[in-house]
Formats: C-alpha cells, sequence, structure tokens
C-alpha cells in the first residue's frame, strides 16, 4: 500500500526536477545566444549636435559620463575625418577651436554605410556612448561611441 | 643683422620639426580574448584606441577607454565593466607606456617588415607592471603598421572574479594591438 503512495509522488518530484532543468536549460540557451540589437532600429534617449555634446563633457565630464554613458545616442554633426580600423572605418567629428573629438566606430552592419561617408558630410550617427575622457598623449578631451550605425 | 637672426630661427624650427617625430592615431585596435573551452564569448573589440609613435626615439603609448570595449553579449559586456572584473567606473582606462628596443634598426624611409621588441609598463585595473613583448612593423610608403599580440595574468593585475575561478574567463587572456600611422 505504501509502494502504490510513493510512486505518484516520486513521479512529481522527477516531473518538477525535469521542468527546472528544461527552464534553467532556455534560460541559459537566452544568456549565451543573447546579443546586443541593431543599434540602427533602437530608439535614440537623447538627441544632440556634435559641438553642444563636446562643450558638455568639456565642462563637466563626470556628469557628462553619468548622464550619456552606455546610453543610445543621436549625434548630428559633420564630419571632419574619417580613419580607417583594422578593417572597419570610424568617423570624426571635431571641435576645431579645441581639437577635443567625438569618435564612433560601427556595428558590423553598418560598417558599409559608414565607408561610403566623406569628410565634409553632414551625417546624423546613432551609438552606444562609451563616455568622454582627456587623453594624455593628445592632450585634449576626447568622447567614444560603439555599436554606431548611420541614421537614415 | 635682422635677417641672420630670422634666418637662424627658421633653421631651427626646422631642426625641431624634424626632431619631432611623434605620429599619433585615434583609431587603433586592441583585440581582447579570454575565451576558454567552457565559454566562447568573453571576447571584445575596441576600435577607438589611441595611440602614438615616435620613430625618431621609439617611444610608443596608448590609451583605452575599457567601456569601449564591444561585446557581441550584453551580459557579457556588463560583467567585464562591473566591478568583480574591470570596475570601469573606478579604473575607467588602460594605459600602456614603452619604448621600442632597437628603434634605429627600422627604416621608416624604405618598405620593409620589421620585428621588434617593446618594453613598458601597462596599467589596468589601477595596477602597472612591466610588460615586454614582440611586435611588427611593416612600412609601406607613408604608411606605417604595428602590430603585436601577447597574454597578461588577469591575477597580476588583482583581477580575481567568480567567472575566471570558474574557468569560464582565461586566466591569462590573449591581446592583440594594430595601430596604423600615417
Amino acid at each position: 500500500m505504501q509502494t502504490t503512495n510513493k510512486k505518484p509522488f516520486l513521479k512529481k518530484i522527477l516531473l518538477i526536477i525535469l521542468c527546472l532543468m528544461v527552464v534553467a536549460g532556455v534560460a541559459i540557451y537566452f544568456i549565451f545566444t543573447e546579443k546586443f540589437e541593431d543599434t540602427g532600429k533602437e530608439e535614440a534617449a537623447y538627441t544632440i549636435a556634435a559641438n553642444d555634446l563636446i562643450k558638455e563633457f568639456q565642462e563637466n565630464d563626470s556628469l557628462a559620463n553619468i548622464k550619456y554613458v552606455e546610453k543610445i545616442i543621436l549625434v548630428n554633426g559633420k564630419i571632419a575625418e574619417t580613419e580607417t580600423a583594422d578593417t572597419s572605418v570610424n568617423i570624426k567629428m571635431i571641435d576645431t577651436l579645441t581639437g577635443s573629438y567625438i569618435i564612433f566606430a560601427f556595428q558590423e552592419q553598418h560598417i558599409k554605410a559608414a565607408k561610403q561617408l566623406k569628410e565634409g558630410d553632414m551625417v546624423s550617427i546613432k551609438g552606444s556612448c562609451s563616455g568622454g575622457t582627456y587623453s594624455k598623449i593628445l592632450e585634449t578631451e576626447f568622447i567614444s561611441f560603439k555599436r554606431c550605425a548611420v541614421n537614415k | 643683422m635682422k635677417k641672420t637672426i630670422i634666418l637662424f630661427a627658421m633653421v631651427g624650427l626646422a631642426n625641431l620639426a624634424i626632431a619631432q617625430k611623434k605620429q599619433t592615431t585615434t583609431s587603433a585596435t586592441i583585440n581582447f580574448d579570454a575565451t576558454t573551452s567552457i565559454d566562447a564569448l568573453p571576447k571584445a573589440e575596441n576600435k577607438t584606441v589611441i595611440a602614438s609613435l615616435d620613430t625618431k626615439t621609439g617611444n610608443v603609448a596608448f590609451e583605452s577607454v575599457i567601456k569601449s570595449f564591444a561585446f557581441t553579449n550584453p551580459r557579457i559586456q556588463e560583467h567585464f565593466n562591473g566591478d568583480k572584473w574591470m570596475d570601469s567606473d573606478k579604473f575607467p582606462t588602460a594605459t600602456f607606456t614603452g619604448k621600442i628596443g632597437d628603434i634605429n634598426a627600422v627604416n621608416f624611409k624604405k618598405d620593409g617588415t620589421y620585428n621588434v621588441a617593446v618594453m613598458g609598463d601597462l596599467t589596468l585595473h589601477g595596477v602597472t607592471k612591466p610588460v615586454t613583448t614582440k611586435a611588427v612593423i611593416t612600412v609601406v610608403g607613408k604608411l606605417i603598421s604595428t602590430k603585436t599580440d601577447f597574454t597578461i595574468a588577469l591575477a597580476d593585475y588583482g583581477v580575481n572574479g567568480g567567472a575566471i575561478a570558474a574557468g569560464k574567463v582565461a586566466t591569462n587572456p590573449k591581446i592583440s594591438v594594430m595601430a596604423d600611422f600615417k
């Protein structure tokens, strides 16, 4: 009699363990295969002109870092320089008075569009702000962006 | 007399310009590979590294913003910047200042590939340690390409997160640095 009572109980325990294992497996699968969204499809937290962004960092980069770091920002400005970076290309917007600059590194799927851009072009670039700091090598403030997309 | 002084001043300035051969780039690349057999995700690149090379003295320097390392996986990027790993809020940059051993063996006016040794100090996670590595300099016209690969022991820099102990992050990640100077 006791044996027949134990069996359904064991079955329930095994079923619960199995369910937990499936849930854990699915969670691990999603964690390991999760990728950053296409920045081109993400909504910007802020839209700002390049010179205004540089000015904010020059005035107080600690406050500006708190405000912008790891957020998607849409920056409007004129391309001052294009630089090859490995097989990719970086775009720079420069404050000509101080030499401070913003630099944009592109997400894989947006590199082709970035390579079409030329110095002097007015563009809107959306990307994840990595923050700004003072370069001891260049003796100027710089702000870097990663996972960027040319905004259309 | 005035003309002579101006002439000497101009010659002096020209010599100063020749002596200062420091070249810079804001688009050097650092690849960071801490993958292990059980985790292929701790891998990132930073394409906005500042670098300088003085072709006269052999002095080299790099500045890298830690938050500029782009991972494909959001969770790993968050862990990388977190206080148990790089703690990038507290230590926002990594720097290297050093020197190319025999800079005179490199002819920057002649196309070619030169193997050199680089010695210097790497500061990471607020800890500075000496680093010696081999590097390759390739000269093609006015383009100077530099590349080096080395490994670092994270424990030497006070990085001892749980993921490292669990074998998910390599204890000695591979670092590749590439910089083009034009």
